[in-house]
This record gives structure tokens, sequence and C-alpha cells, in this order.
């Protein structure tokens, strides 16, 4: 479970990049030389990380766009940040 | 002191300062693709031998599989494995490289650079080097991306049953050629080894990914795994900050024109008819 402040802002990692394509979103991990995949929900999660949005906001965002509950969004959001920070795709700011 | 030019994909590498020793590795190994005229090279390398293997990675004993250490800065690239060091420079492209070794090791040394250079090489005219097999029924090209353990030399080995003909089992080069896409030969092999010989281009008609199943089966996949499927399988570029973004837009203009696929399969030839069926007509690089 993570802790993470409602307040807390991610940025991508200085050693990956990512971009859309097609709703989809691509990590490319330069040190590893290694690609990751998000799907649609995800993207827009990273998206709403580079406008510096916190965690709170990102959730926010979530449930306002697609049909969830603010728990399941958050959990799910928690989730993948942990996934991508796990993977050097992201950091904290 | 001889220096050697060796040509392949359209593009000439002349390498200068080799030893007798080294030179006679190179020309048996390289030998169909060995140049007989003193043309321009495109990119030329220079072989420093010094005997003392201070300072060099130690050889291990016995046999031994292992990737050469690179490392990028805004001007060069280093790469350094058993028994060499070496710095390409990136603009004029061209290669310094410092090697204690003479013998049968020296060709790994050889091989492991050679594999950098001509990928930035090829990626420089345009030209995606991936990671992959490829074979061709003598009119279409077939191109299988994935690391090791995909299945890449195992498919070519059904392949080679078939009588279908290998290009490589470990690098093959896309290159861009009047709207659509050529798939093209390159000199080094895996596990599916063989001397180097010179291979026309062929038109790329499939471009897939490998996954093992009991049956055979071909089936799409979002741009974004093609995407990333073709980007993971680019070594060197896709871990060269300078260049990784020019390789994804690439690669997404590559799966734009020729979908990425995954192929299922078994080790077994069943394979083929799957894919010969799948890419018959001749727009079916075109559909899903």
């Amino acid at each position: 479970m993570s802790t993470e402040a409602p307040t807390q802002r991610y940025r991508v990692d200085s050693h990956a990049r990512f971009r859309v394509m097609d709703d989809e979103g691509i990590f490319v991990l330069q040190d590893a030389g290694e690609v990751l995949v998000v799907n649609e929900v995800g993207a827009f999660i990273v998206e709403q990380l580079k406008a510096e949005r916190s965690l709170d906001e990102v959730v926010t965002g979530i449930t306002e766009r697609y049909a969830v509950e603010a728990e399941r969004a958050r959990s799910d959001t928690t989730a993948l940040l942990d996934d991508l920070l796990r993977a050097g795709a992201i950091t904290r700011s | 002191m001889s220096a050697l030019s060796i040509e392949f994909a359209g593009c000439r590498y002349r390498f200068a300062g080799l030893n007798p020793e080294q030179a006679d590795f190179v020309r048996s190994r390289f030998e169909a693709l060995l140049c007989r005229d003193d043309a321009r090279p495109d990119v030329q390398v220079d072989v420093h031998y010094s005997p003392n293997p201070a300072g060099f990675m130690r050889r291990p004993v016995g046999p031994v599989e292992y990737r050469a250490a690179v490392e990028h800065s805004e001007e060069s690239i280093a790469v350094a494995g058993i028994g060499f060091t070496a710095r390409v420079e990136r603009a004029p492209l061209r290669a310094q490289m410092q090697t204690c070794l003479s013998d049968e090791w020296f060709l790994g040394a050889f091989e492991n650079l050679f594999r950098v250079v001509a990928s930035y090489r090829l990626f420089g005219e345009g030209a995606l080097v991936l990671h992959s097999a490829a074979f061709t029924d003598g009119t279409r090209g077939f191109l299988f991306c994935g690391r090791s353990g995909a299945g890449k030399s195992t498919l070519c080995g059904l392949a080679a049953e078939l009588e279908l003909g290998i290009l490589s089992d470990e690098l093959n080069a896309v290159t861009p050629s009047d709207g659509s896409f050529e798939l093209r030969a390159m000199p080094f092999a895996g596990d599916f080894g063989g001397a180097p010989r010179p291979h026309p281009p062929y038109p790329l008609t499939g471009l897939l990914g490998l996954s093992h199943s009991a049956a055979p089966l071909v089936h799409g996949c979002s741009k974004a795994e093609g995407v990333s499927r073709i980007v993971a399988s680019c070594p060197y570029i896709n871990a060269d900050s300078l260049l990784v973004d020019e390789l994804t837009t690439r690669a997404a203009m590559l799966v734009d024109r020729v979908p990425l696929r995954v192929l299922s399969f078994a080790k077994d030839t069943r394979f083929w008819s799957v894919l010969d069926h799948e890419y018959r007509s001749p727009d079916a690089t075109l559909s899903r």
C-alpha cells in the first residue's frame, strides 16, 4: 500500500522519454535500452504528471474523465506510479 | 600493417592498421564482403595493436558470451570488451580501436565494434538496425524482432528446414525506400551462424514480434506495442539520449507503413503456412 502524500508530484526521469501513440503511452528507458507501454489511462496519468499535477489532482482528473470512483482511481494510480518509480521511468519531484 | 574494406547494405567500412594475423582473421570471416577496389569508404576504423594486455578487460578461461560495454557522450561513443577499447566519433563517423588481441579472440572484439559502427552508420542513413531474425522466400522479406530467448535462432533453424533464405538471426537493417521499406542483411550471426555473404535488399513484407504457443498464429497489436517492440530491439541507438527521439519517430513511421504483428509458434515448420497465407496478398503489409 502506497503512502504517498496527496500533494506529491512526479516527473519523467531524465533518463527516460515518454510519448503518446494512439492513446497509449511509451516510455523509453535509455539506461536499460528498454521500453514500457502504458494503456490509455496510464498515458493520461503521465500527461498529468508532466503538467505538474499532484497525486490528488491526478486522481481528480481521472474521476472527471473516466467513470470510476475516487478510491479505485487512487489505488490504481498509486499502483501504476509505484511500477513506474521502480522501473526508473518517473521520479518524485 | 594492412587495410581491408568491407561493404554491405550500401555502406563501405575500411579497417586500417591490421597486423597480418588480425587481417587473416577478418579476411577469413568476411571474405565474401571484402571490397576489391580502393574506393573511398563511408567509415574509417583505425586499429592500434599493443600486445600488452594491461588496461584491457581480461579474457576469461574457456568460451564465453558477453556484451560489449557501450557508453554515450555528446561527441563520441565509447566501447569496451574483452581485449579492446574503442572510441567512435559521431561526426564524421569514424572509430579508433585499441586492442591487445591478435589471435582468434580478435575476431570477437572486431565484430563487437563493427556492430556498433555499422548500427550508427546505417542509422545515419535513415535505417533502423534491429536485433532480429530475418529470412526471405526469394521475393518477400520477413523480419522478427525480439531479444535473446525470444526464439529468433529457433525460427531461423525451422526456416532453413523449409529452404527459406536466412539473412541473419542476430542483426538486420530496415531501410526506407520509395515510401516503403527494404530489409537488408547484416553480416553478424548469433547461434545460427555461417559465413556472411552478400544479399540483395528484399521488400519488407512481414514485421513481427515472437511468442511461443502450441499452434501457429499471427495476431495484431497496438501501435504503441509495435513501436515499443521495435525501439526495444534497436541496440546502441535506444540507449543513446541524442538519438532515441529520432529512433522512436522512425519506429512509428515504420509501424504506420508495415504494422507489427506477433507470430506465436511452436518448434515446428507449421508457422510458414500461416505466414505465407497472412502475407500472400501484395497489400498485406497495409492491413492489420
